[in-house]
């Protein structure tokens, strides 16, 4: 059990543009299960394999407890991993997967077997400990993986995608096992995903990354609740935030023909850039509103979850100063009444809007 | 070691698994015979010259095997049966070339493969001008046997050969290398393990390629050196393909023909004063094209094909016993 912290790490790969992972600061407190969460390329497997030791870090420093590892091989760093494609060895049995850094560690064979067999009684591997990975499903050969890390019983633990290649069902499932072993293990753990509802679902705290940037670390609820730019507000939640921005008006924002009511103070902080304003709302957060009150949108898609029914609207007399995206999510409530075609007005509610500055994109309190 | 094993390897490697549905029931398999007729016709030439040139000598040396016939008159023996390989059996000639043929095929063999695996474990590493080095060391296969054997046969010699000159030079007695058995097996398996090693360690390489990067991370991370992770992912992963070497490198072995053919400098068929390096392909060709016993010879060549079908039948029997045990 440890803490683990970034400080001001960077990773320049050589030949490019921009860093791969930019000064990332990040503290991770003991027993936490800390999400990197971010859209392709954003650094956050670099982040996590600068931390296993795999990857260089060309300037700043990583600790784990109280000792720095910057420059430790791997095996010195007291960590286990899990690979998105599980990278077991495929020669060995399970039980020799498992036991394959415990033997190697020296650890005799009686306690190695003994060992193996506690972490398999926990995965539910016991009846496959003979068979070798080719022999095994997807979800098993993920529990291997898993294995394999918690025999160690290592520091922290480092986990890069492991459910990206399971179906569907069997990830939502495997999400809350592996989220509950981590809670019943309480080792420290860090979780790569693309996925941001698996970040919602398993982390502590969530931490989004952006271009190598650390965007913001906070808890699920924070990071939905506050978003501190845009980028986040537009990454955290599913359907995405609604985001529109139009110019800064007396009394709101001006969307077209309709104007989004922003309080002045906010308003003012808001459009000191350049005039514009940038102002997100979920998809819960918008009512169907009386004709001719709110913003006018014609209905595109209807999507009927049975729970309730989203419906993917465009900007009716999409105009030209709606510069970030015109088209408009809704939640309503299941089997309402609504056509494809159909026009509607909308309103947001007041205290739901997420207000930003158009120019430097963060968030307006 | 001969050449046309080559284009074995290379089938054996592009070949893709075959494909195992059985086709239910007897009309299906004629219909699927007129359907396919145009892919017959295109695999056709292959076999037409395949029958003329392999299938067809190769029946009918079992054939002139069984006859009493000399090489001026190859179709006018006469019948023996089985005679010419009793006589073989107890031939001191054939176990002499027998005994050479396998200490030289080990002695070839072995360092080749083992040399070949580490020359590709360092070549799969990042270094700088890789294509270079991969094309040197493919230079050794594409020369001519034997250019290669006459300049090997120049740098062994008694008097004036650089090997010994060298070992003068460290203050080691001269070896007359030709005439020793050992010695001139020594150097004959090195003119082979030279000619060799390149191309085995770039078979080596294509595989290791495509072992995922992935293993040897989380090997590191289990805490495997470099050489724990060399005998724990690379070595087993390499299995099915260094088998796959090995059958081919005997198959080789067996054939050897034009090392020891031109390893004393003039092609005598003898291999040696005493036949200390005859092999069972120059026993071969010395007993049909020195001798004239054609159908002597058409015995050894069986006997060397029977020799190389052992070895392969025991290399599958092995292979499916390991992919029996990994089930």
């Amino acid at each position: 059990m440890a803490t683990v912290s970034f400080q001001q790490a960077s990773r320049i790969y050589p030949k490019a543009e921009r860093p791969a992972v930019d000064s990332l600061d990040l503290q991770i407190a003991d027993g936490e299960f800390l999400v990197l969460v971010g859209p392709s390329g954003c650094g956050k497997s670099t982040s996590l394999r600068m931390l296993a030791g795999l990857e260089e870090v060309d300037s700043g420093a990583i600790v784990i407890g109280d000792r720095d590892v910057t420059d430790s091989p791997p095996k010195d760093r007291d960590i286990a991993m899990v690979f998105q494609n599980y990278a077991l060895y495929p020669h060995m049995t399970v039980e020799e997967n498992m036991g394959f850094a415990l033997k190697l560690a020296g650890i005799g064979k009686d306690e190695r077997a003994t060992r193996v067999r506690e972490a398999a009684k926990i995965l539910d591997l016991e009846p496959y400990l003979s068979r070798r990975p080719k022999a095994l499903s997807g979800g098993q050969r993920q529990r291997v993986a898993m294995g394999r890390a918690i025999v160690r019983n290592p520091q922290v633990f480092l986990m890069d995608e492991p459910l990206s290649n399971l179906d569907a069902k069997l990830r939502v499932q495997t999400r809350t096992q592996i989220a509950a072993l981590q809670r019943r293990l309480g080792t420290t753990t860090v979780y790569v995903t693309h996925d941001q509802v698996e970040a919602m679902t398993m982390g502590d705290r969530v931490a989004v990354l952006k271009d190598g940037v650390l965007q913001q670390c906070d808890t699920p609820g924070a990071l939905y609740d506050r978003p501190a730019n845009v980028f986040v507000a537009g990454f955290i939640g599913s359907p995405a935030m609604n985001l529109v921005t139009g110019s800064a008006i007396d009394g709101g924002v001006q969307v077209g023909g309709a104007v989004l009511p922003v309080p002045r103070e906010q308003l003012t902080r808001a459009a000191a850039s350049n005039g514009k304003v940038t102002v997100g709302f979920r998809p819960e957060a918008v009512r169907l509103a009386g004709t001719g009150e709110g913003l006018p949108v014609r209905v595109e898609v209807v999507e009927q979850l049975g729970s309730d029914a989203f419906l993917y609207t465009s900007l009716a007399d999409a105009p030209d100063d709606v510069l970030h995206s015109a088209d408009l999510v809704v939640r309503t409530e299941p089997r309402t009444p609504v056509t494809t075609g159909q026009q509607l007005w909308l309103s947001a509610d007041r205290g739901a809007l997420h207000v930003f500055d158009a120019q430097t994109q963060q968030r307006v309190d | 070691m001969t050449i046309a094993s080559g284009t074995v390897r290379e089938a054996a490697i592009a070949a893709p698994a075959p494909d195992r549905t059985e086709l239910p029931g007897r009309p299906r398999k004629r219909r699927q015979l007129t359907r396919n007729r145009w892919g017959y016709a295109y695999v056709a030439p292959f076999f037409l010259v395949f029958g003329a040139f392999s299938l067809y000598p190769f029946m009918y040396t079992a054939w002139v095997s069984l006859h009493e016939t000399s090489l001026s008159n190859i179709n006018g023996g006469t019948w023996v049966g089985l005679e010419n390989y009793r006589e073989l059996l107890q031939s001191e000639f054939f176990w002499n070339a027998a005994r050479n043929t396998l200490t030289i095929g080990i002695l070839a063999t072995v360092p080749q493969l083992c040399m070949a695996l580490g020359l590709a474990h360092l070549l799969n590493y990042k270094l700088r001008g890789r294509t270079f080095f991969r094309t040197v060391m493919l230079m050794p296969y594409a020369t001519s046997i034997a250019a290669a054997t006459l300049v090997f046969s120049q740098l062994f010699g008694r008097d004036y050969g650089l090997i010994n000159t060298m070992l003068e030079a460290v203050g080691l007695n001269r070896i007359d290398w030709e005439s020793g058995t050992v010695s001139s097996q020594v150097a004959i398996a090195v003119i082979v393990t030279w000619r060799w090693t390149g191309y085995n360690a770039l078979i080596y390489l294509a595989a290791m390629q495509s072992i995922p990067g992935e293993l040897y991370e989380a090997a590191e991370i289990d805490g495997a050196s470099k050489w724990k992770q060399f005998l724990n992912v690379t070595i087993p992963s390499l299995r099915p393909t260094i088998l796959f070497t090995i059958v081919v490198s005997t198959i080789g072995a067996v054939q050897l023909f034009g090392e020891p053919l031109l390893f004393a400098g003039n092609g005598t068929t003898s291999g040696g004063a005493s036949g200390q390096y005859q092999t069972l392909g120059l026993l071969m060709y010395q007993q049909g094209w020195s001798n004239f016993h054609i159908g002597q010879a058409a015995t050894t060549a069986w006997a060397m094909f029977m020799i190389i079908l052992v070895i392969v039948g025991v290399n599958a029997v092995i292979g499916r016993l390991r992919a029996r045990a990994d089930r």
